[in-house]
This record gives structure tokens, C-alpha cells and sequence, in this order.
């Protein structure tokens, strides 16, 4: 049951990070690979001020979101001169920038040793200690997530990012500052991640670099692309899936490294697949073609 | 001094193989227009082609050579022909060919850590020595590989520039549709483009592995700097591509000086981040084109 439980809570940490992703790759068409980086800054703050430092949840948590908010800032000025595929690999360099940095600062992250021993959080005097505790906790962000991603996606704010999808020129045409729209929707994801890093270091307790990894933003972006992007439920279909699937392997009794080669091979096949046969993802409508 | 000497040696030997991952990958970017991650997946996959032919199988070394640069041709043919090709023939954009090869990045790195374990392989057997040029110390494999690197550099920009497929390439890299209506059979200079610049990342895979070793890993970072030398030095032009590659390997390890080894990856990516915030098309690269309407 535990087990059960722990899938879930990973479940909705994952779909609160898809979800997030999607206003940027889905609604405004922007491919990045840095969202593993918002989520790690977001662990590593509650880890480096709760855990080490022993200030309240508040503070790590609204630490994380600032530290984010500002380096996504930062980074979507940089896109300010790129386009489409030159747009993925600065965000792709800044990830890897971003996990060597979370690798060899050691005197502050402690490099690959990571930080142990994040205590649980206190919210309004509720100790959360239960994985149902966990449960609750991800369910009200995510349902915060999806509230706001569904506001900045419809009316006139979703009209406009919509048409900077579709052509950007058209969109400055009609007078409207296509960058300050780009860098809302990537602020307002990078927050969601952080929030979710933090979720993530007081749940598991123990951060270490090698959970916000290049390669934890291919799979964010994974399950964005398969589950559908820009659609409602898409991007939460698309975590239970790659969260869920590869965890059926583990009972196949296979040796952990051969399990772990397996899972990458049927992300990455999987991946391949929808691009090739399905680009509006399992649960999409819009085919995604950029 | 010595220490000065010593770390522009080992620049040089790194920015040779830079280079040459650079003029692959960017001959690839220019023609097809995307960013083709699988390239780090076929380079492991060559590496370890050689290491299965010539370890386990005891082939001569020119044999599993040959084989191990055809295998990385054939991947790249077919990636093109199975993949790419019919999602371009469907009206995808760079960014969907990029997650598309993505996925086949994480499929090929995965399949060859499943056939041949995480451990590290050797494909050479025994210590070499080492010779001293100019108060450097440097092994034979280091000087073969700086040799073979630039030659081949050299190579493919002469090909580039005098053949006929050479002009072809730069046609299509220019233009598609002008190509197209110039009667150059634009799919197949696409196919034989990643049949070459695989074949070059094969030379680059055996090359590096000769000279360390060889993990399942190998093919990201040479993906990496094939990708910041490319783009440093401006994709579709050769020579930006090789100064950009030696500028690399030089700017990592005289950045050693002063921080820890751990550090050069990163150096690697703020020059790229630099270079794509203050010139995105290059040192020697054209002004990109932003939009097109």
C-alpha cells in the first residue's frame, strides 16, 4: 500500500511539473529542456534553508519560487534573439550549466553527496508526515497548477500566446511585446517547478544532482509531448503513464540496471513513436509540429 | 611554464577532436536544419561496435574499424530514412525533429549500456609512452589523434567546397527549395550527408577511445562539444566549426588552471550560452534568419 502511495505522490509531482511545462511548450510553442533545473533549484532551496539551516517550509518554499522565477527570466531574455530549435539548446545549456553547478558547488549543494535530512513540513500547524499527507499537499498544487494554466491559456493573455505559436511576427504585428509574454509564461512554469522540487525534497527527504538531470527535463518533456501538449488533461495523462508503466518492470524480477536500461528504452521509444505516428500526444488535439 | 606547455598540448589534442565532432555535427545541422541528438547515440554505438569486433571477436583493427564506421553510417541513414524523412515529408518543424531525436538518443545510449554494461572498456590493451614535443609530454595515440583529426578535416572541407555532392550539400544547406528547383535531388543529399558526418563520428569514437576509454556515456559529452563547437564557430561553415572545436578544447584546459577539473563542462556550456546570447550565428556563421513570412 505504501508502494501504491509513493507512485501516486510521484504521479502528481510529475504532472505538476508537465502541467507547468505545457503553457511553454504546448500554448506558446516554446521546446525547453531547463524545467529540471526550476524544479531542482526548488528542492535545493527547502533542502539548503530547512534542512541544513533549519528555517520554516514558507521560507524554503517562497525562496525556491523566487531563485526560479528569476533565473527563468533571465533565461527567456536570452531567447529574446533565438528561434525554435536555437531556443531548446540555449535552454539545454543552461540545464547542464544548472546540474554542474548543483554537482561541484560543494560547499553550499555538497555536491554529489546531496543533502540528507529534510524535515517535514509544518503547514498552518499541520505537521505533514503520512505519504497521504503528501497526497493532499501535490493534489492542491496541481489543481493550483492546472486553475492557472487554464486562466493564462484562454482569454485574450491565451489568445496571444496561442498566436506567438503560431507566428510570432503576426502577434508583434498586432503591437502586442512578445517577450514579456514569453517570459510571464516562463516565470509562471518555473514557479510551479520549484513548488514542486520543494514538495519533492521534504517528501523523499534526501536531494542528490542526479535527480534534476538533463535527463529528468527530456523526461518532463517526454511526458508533455506524449500525453498531448496544449490539451486539458493531457500532460497529467502523460506523467501517469511514464511515471506508472516502467514501474510494472520492477516485479518482472529483472537486475536493477537492466531494469533501468529498459525503462530509458521505452521513454525514449516511446517518445519516437508519438512524435512519428501521434504528434497531438495520447490525449491531444493539437498536433504539435513546431 | 611546463604546466603552460603541458595544458596547451592537451587544449590542442581536445580541440582537435572537437573540431572534428563540430564539422560532423555541423554539417548535418546545416543540411537537414535541425539539431540531430542521435548523433551521440551513434557515436557510443561505433565505439562500441569497434570494441565488439576488435576485443571480443579478435578482428584485425583495420577490419573492425570498417565496420564500426559502416555501422555508424548505416544508423545514420537509417535515422534519417525512417524517422526524420517522413516527419519532414509531414510538415514537422526543427523542434519536433529535435524531441524525435531525442527519443532516439536515449533508445540507442540505452540499448548499448543494456548489451554491454555500465563498466568502463578499454579498446587498446597495455600502457603506451610518452614523448615529449616541446616540454609536453604526449603519448603516440594523442599525436595519431591529432593527425587523423585534422586530416580529416581537411578533407571534408576540400570535399565540401570541390566535389560535386560537396556543392550539392551547400546548395541545399542555402536553400532548399532553390536546390530543389535547380534539380538537385535534395532527399538524397540529406541521406548521404548523415551516411558522412556519422561515418566522421565513428573515426571521432574510436579515436577518443583509443586515447582513454570508453563508457556507454561517451556519446552525450561528444554530442555536447560537437554541439558548442559547431555553434561557437557558426554551423555551416567548416572552418568556423574547427576553430570553434580547437577555441573549446584550449578554452577547457587552460580553464583547468585555475578550477577544479569537474569544472570544464561547464566552461563549455557558458561559452555556449555567451556565444547564442551575444552572436547566435557564430564567429564565422551568416546572420540567422529569425522568420520567415
Amino acid at each position: 500500500m505504501d508502494y501504491v502511495l509513493h507512485i501516486l505522490v510521484m504521479m502528481l509531482i510529475y504532472s505538476i511539473l508537465s502541467v507547468s511545462l505545457d503553457l511553454a511548450v504546448g500554448h506558446t510553442g516554446l521546446v525547453s529542456l531547463a524545467h529540471a533545473s526550476f524544479y531542482g533549484v526548488g528542492a535545493y532551496a527547502s533542502a539548503i534553508l530547512c534542512g541544513l539551516m533549519g528555517f520554516s517550509f514558507w521560507v524554503g518554499i517562497s525562496a525556491g519560487i523566487v531563485v526560479a522565477a528569476l533565473m527563468s527570466v533571465g533565461l527567456s531574455i536570452m531567447s529574446l534573439r533565438l528561434s525554435e530549435d536555437y531556443f531548446a539548446i540555449g535552454t539545454f545549456s543552461f540545464g547542464l550549466v544548472v546540474s554542474s553547478v548543483l554537482t561541484n558547488w560543494l560547499s553550499v549543494t555538497r555536491g554529489p553527496f546531496g543533502i540528507p535530512g529534510v524535515p517535514p513540513p509544518i503547514i498552518f500547524g499541520w505537521t505533514v508526515r503520512s505519504q497521504v499527507g503528501y497526497l493532499v499537499a501535490g493534489a492542491t498544487v496541481l489543481a493550483m497548477a492546472v486553475i492557472v494554466v487554464r486562466h493564462f491559456s484562454s482569454h485574450q493573455f491565451g489568445r496571444v500566446i496561442h498566436c506567438i505559436r503560431e507566428d510570432e511576427v503576426l502577434a508583434q504585428s498586432f503591437g502586442k511585446n512578445t517577450l514579456s509574454f514569453k517570459v510571464t509564461v516562463f516565470a509562471l512554469g518555473a514557479c510551479f517547478a520549484a513548488v514542486a522540487g520543494s514538495l519533492y525534497a521534504h517528501y523523499i527527504s534526501f536531494v542528490d544532482p542526479t535527480s534534476f538531470s538533463i535527463n529528468e527535463s527530456i523526461l518532463i518533456l517526454s511526458i508533455v509531448i506524449v500525453g498531448g501538449p496544449a490539451s486539458r488533461f493531457g500532460p497529467i495523462i502523460g506523467a501517469i503513464l511514464l511515471v506508472g508503466v516502467p514501474e510494472v518492470l520492477r516485479f518482472a524480477g529483472l537486475p536493477f540496471s537492466v531494469a533501468a536500461d529498459l525503462r530509458q528504452i521505452l521513454y525514449g521509444g516511446v517518445l519516437v513513436g508519438i512524435v512519428l505516428f501521434r504528434p497531438q500526444g495520447i490525449a491531444g488535439n493539437y498536433e504539435f509540429r513546431r | 611554464m611546463s604546466i603552460g606547455v603541458q595544458l596547451v598540448a592537451n587544449g590542442i589534442v581536445a580541440g582537435s577532436a572537437y573540431s572534428l565532432l563540430g564539422i560532423s555535427f555541423g554539417l548535418i545541422y546545416s543540411t537537414a536544419r535541425f539539431f540531430h541528438f542521435a548523433y551521440g547515440g551513434i557515436y557510443t554505438a561505433a565505439a562500441y561496435a569497434a570494441y565488439l569486433t576488435f576485443v571480443v571477436l579478435h578482428l584485425p583493427f583495420g577490419l573492425s574499424l570498417a565496420l564500426a564506421v559502416t555501422c555508424a553510417a548505416c544508423l545514420g541513414v537509417l535515422c534519417q530514412t525512417m524517422v526524420y524523412q517522413p516527419l519532414r515529408r509531414r510538415g514537422s518543424g526543427p523542434a519536433s525533429l529535435l524531441v524525435a531525436s531525442l527519443g532516439l538518443f536515449v533508445v540507442m545510449q540505452s540499448v548499448v549500456s543494456l548489451g554491454f554494461g555500465d563498466a568502463t572498456r578499454v579498446l587498446r590493451s597495455g600502457g603506451l609512452g610518452s614523448v615529449a614535443v616541446f616540454g609536453a609530454l604526449i603519448t603516440p595515440i594523442q599525436i595519431a589523434v591529432i593527425v587523423t583529426n585534422l586530416v580529416m578535416c581537411a578533407v571534408v572541407w576540400l570535399a565540401v567546397q570541390f566535389t560535386r555532392i560537396g556543392r550539392a550539400t551547400r546548395a541545399v544547406a542555402d536553400d532548399v527549395e532553390l536546390s530543389r528547383i535547380a534539380g538537385v535531388n535534395v532527399e538524397r543529399v540529406i541521406v548521404i550527408v548523415f551516411a558522412v558526418g556519422s561515418a566522421l563520428a565513428a573515426v571521432a569514437a574510436i579515436l577518443a577511445s583509443l586515447d582513454t576509454d570508453m563508457r556507454p556515456t561517451m556519446g552525450f559529452e561528444a554530442l555536447l562539444m560537437g554541439v558548442v563547437a559547431a555553434v561557437i564557430g557558426g554551423t555551416g561553415s567548416i572552418p568556423g566549426a574547427f576553430v570553434g572545436g580547437m577555441f573549446l578544447g584550449l578554452a577547457q584546459q587552460i580553464g583547468v588552471w585555475r578550477l577544479p577539473t569537474a569544472w570544464q563542462d561547464a566552461i563549455a556550456f557558458c561559452l555556449l550560452i555567451l556565444c547564442l546570447i551575444f552572436r547566435p550565428q557564430g564567429v564565422f556563421g551568416l546572420p540567422l534568419r529569425r522568420t520567415r513570412i
